[in-house]
């Protein structure tokens, strides 16, 4: 029985991520480091044995997960738990509070335009957002941001994988560079890139 | 609504865009919607045409979608008040902005933002498509409580001794039939009666083997007897239940004892007597005014209080 096995049982029997400093509480032994590197080197085991399951490295932890290309066999049972995918306005409330964090629902609202308090509350019961301060000012108002559910459902290793918003073709600037109202003449947008 | 002369002179001036509001996620949906399908640069939104546009679109909200509409008024009054600052003139010196520049900015973030939204709903696929460990959480069972059988097993068995099952080979096809109305029965009885002075109530049920036959001519013989159209009289119960005719006027119940029926004048046969209470069977008035008549009438013996014609 080496580290290896220790680490791969913990990682099996898990039904969520595990962080590496949480496996490492399964025997005095074994330290975050050790962890890491006994996953390593279940990964090149998994990659190497053409195995149909892979460690991940998914919302802060560690956690095996079949890979993409079984889905279609996988989808045909009713025993296999599947998140339901979520709505266009859940979508853009979340991609808000993920981006402005921690974020009151009255700036939410200014960035959509429309009214989000049904939508926050949905994403809150899901477990995707949650209160996780208030915020000054009158009221004290609530504010949000991500879970690990959210990293967990949109399979993102920590917040930082969220894509960089210069990476985005929509770029917000600091100066908006206004020109004149131009009522007939159609130009072509600028290259802000 | 000020909005509806806005978007009539729109049609006749510019290209009429056909938007479909329910597709959009909100005023400022709409807005980029508009902008961007048109390929108006946004840092020059020509801010009249855009207003005038924004304007005709929602006029497509109806009166009884208002709850949402609230969102796409407040833009448009936004817009309104822009298009109305663009035209005061602007003192060089002064710090103020542009008086898009904010609508900019939240279209552009708004932008940003839905580009967000598509990517997360990307990653959102890709990651439904890997599975974890198979953990369904367990269902939970109703508690049930243990509660003491107050009849014994010798109790079931007798009452199942009882129970006869039919033959399944002599049961037709079920088919749904007709529903039996009281009316028919209280027309079955009244013939009856008009032909004899008294009738068995079994013999009502000649012919009818459901259930619901007997039901409703027991009803039917007691709502007659109830508006006084019959007596109803049995000796001794679950003996024959007997159905007599009643003449107008004739208030005193039968004596007992003696065939009362021997006493009942002899009613032609075919005869039909018909319920004071009843409407006519085919007889209907042709002139609505003979309606009106007749509903008059019974208006002024219902009205009390003085006569005011």
């Amino acid at each position: 029985m080496n580290i290896t096995q220790i680490v791969e049982a913990v990682l099996f029997a898990s039904d969520a991520p595990l962080k590496a400093e949480e496996i490492a509480r399964a025997d005095g032994s074994l330290d975050e480091d050790i962890v890491e590197e006994a996953i390593r080197a279940l990964q090149d085991q998994y990659g190497d044995s053409e195995r149909s399951f892979q460690v991940v490295e998914l919302a802060e932890g560690f956690q095996i997960l079949t890979r993409s290309e079984f889905a279609p066999y996988l989808e045909r049972f009713d025993t296999v738990p599947r998140p339901s995918r979520l709505s266009g306005p859940a979508l853009e409330t979340l991609a808000i509070i993920a981006y402005r964090q921690p974020i009151g629902r009255i700036e939410i609202e200014y960035v959509r335009g429309v009214a989000c308090g049904g939508v926050i509350r949905t994403l809150q019961d899901r477990g995707l957002v949650d209160v996780v301060a208030r915020g000054e000012g009158i009221g004290r108002p609530l504010l949000y941001g991500t879970t690990k559910r959210f990293l967990n459902h949109f399979g993102f290793r920590s917040i930082d994988d969220l894509p960089r918003s210069e990476e985005l073709p929509v770029v917000l600037l600091e100066g908006i560079p206004l020109g004149a109202e131009e009522e007939d003449v159609v130009t072509t947008e600028p290259d802000h890139g | 609504m000020d909005l509806s002369r806005a978007g009539n002179t729109l049609i006749t001036r510019e290209n009429f865009l056909v938007v479909e509001l329910d597709r959009f996620q909100g005023p400022l949906d709409l807005l980029l919607h508009l902008i961007r399908q048109q390929d108006v640069d946004i840092f020059h939104i020509p801010l009249a045409r855009i207003t005038d546009q924004f304007l005709a679109a929602i006029q497509t909200i109806r009166s009884d979608q208002l709850e949402g509409a609230g969102e796409f008024l407040e833009m448009a009054a936004t817009l309104i008040r822009i298009k109305a600052q663009m035209l005061l003139p602007r003192q060089e010196g002064e710090e103020d902005q542009d008086p898009r520049a904010e609508l900019v900015r939240r279209l552009l973030e708004y932008e940003q933002i839905r580009e967000i939204s598509s990517r997360l709903k990307t990653a959102e696929a890709e990651r439904a498509r890997r599975f974890a460990k198979g953990w369904v959480p367990a269902r939970p069972r109703p508690e049930i409580s243990d509660t003491p059988l107050e009849t014994t097993w010798e109790d079931v068995w007798e009452v199942a001794l009882m129970v006869e099952l039919s033959d399944p080979a002599g049961r037709g096809p079920l088919v749904p039939t007709r529903s039996v109305t009281m009316e028919d029965k209280i027309f079955l009885i009244v013939d009856a009666l008009a032909e004899k002075a008294r009738v068995e109530f079994s013999r009502l049920l000649c012919g009818f083997e459901d259930k619901a036959h007997a039901v409703m001519t027991l009803l039917a013989g007691l709502e007659l007897s109830r508006r006084r159209e019959l007596f109803l009289r049995q000796v001794t119960p679950f003996s024959e239940l007997w159905l007599y005719r009643r003449r107008e006027g004739d208030e005193t119940s039968l004596t007992e004892g003696g065939d009362p029926a021997l006493e009942e004048p002899e009613i032609p046969h075919g005869t039909r007597r018909r319920p004071a209470w009843m409407p006519p069977e085919e007889e209907e008035p042709e002139d609505p005014l003979a309606v009106l008549d007749v509903n008059l009438d019974a208006l002024d013996e219902d009205t009390v209080g003085p006569e005011t014609t």
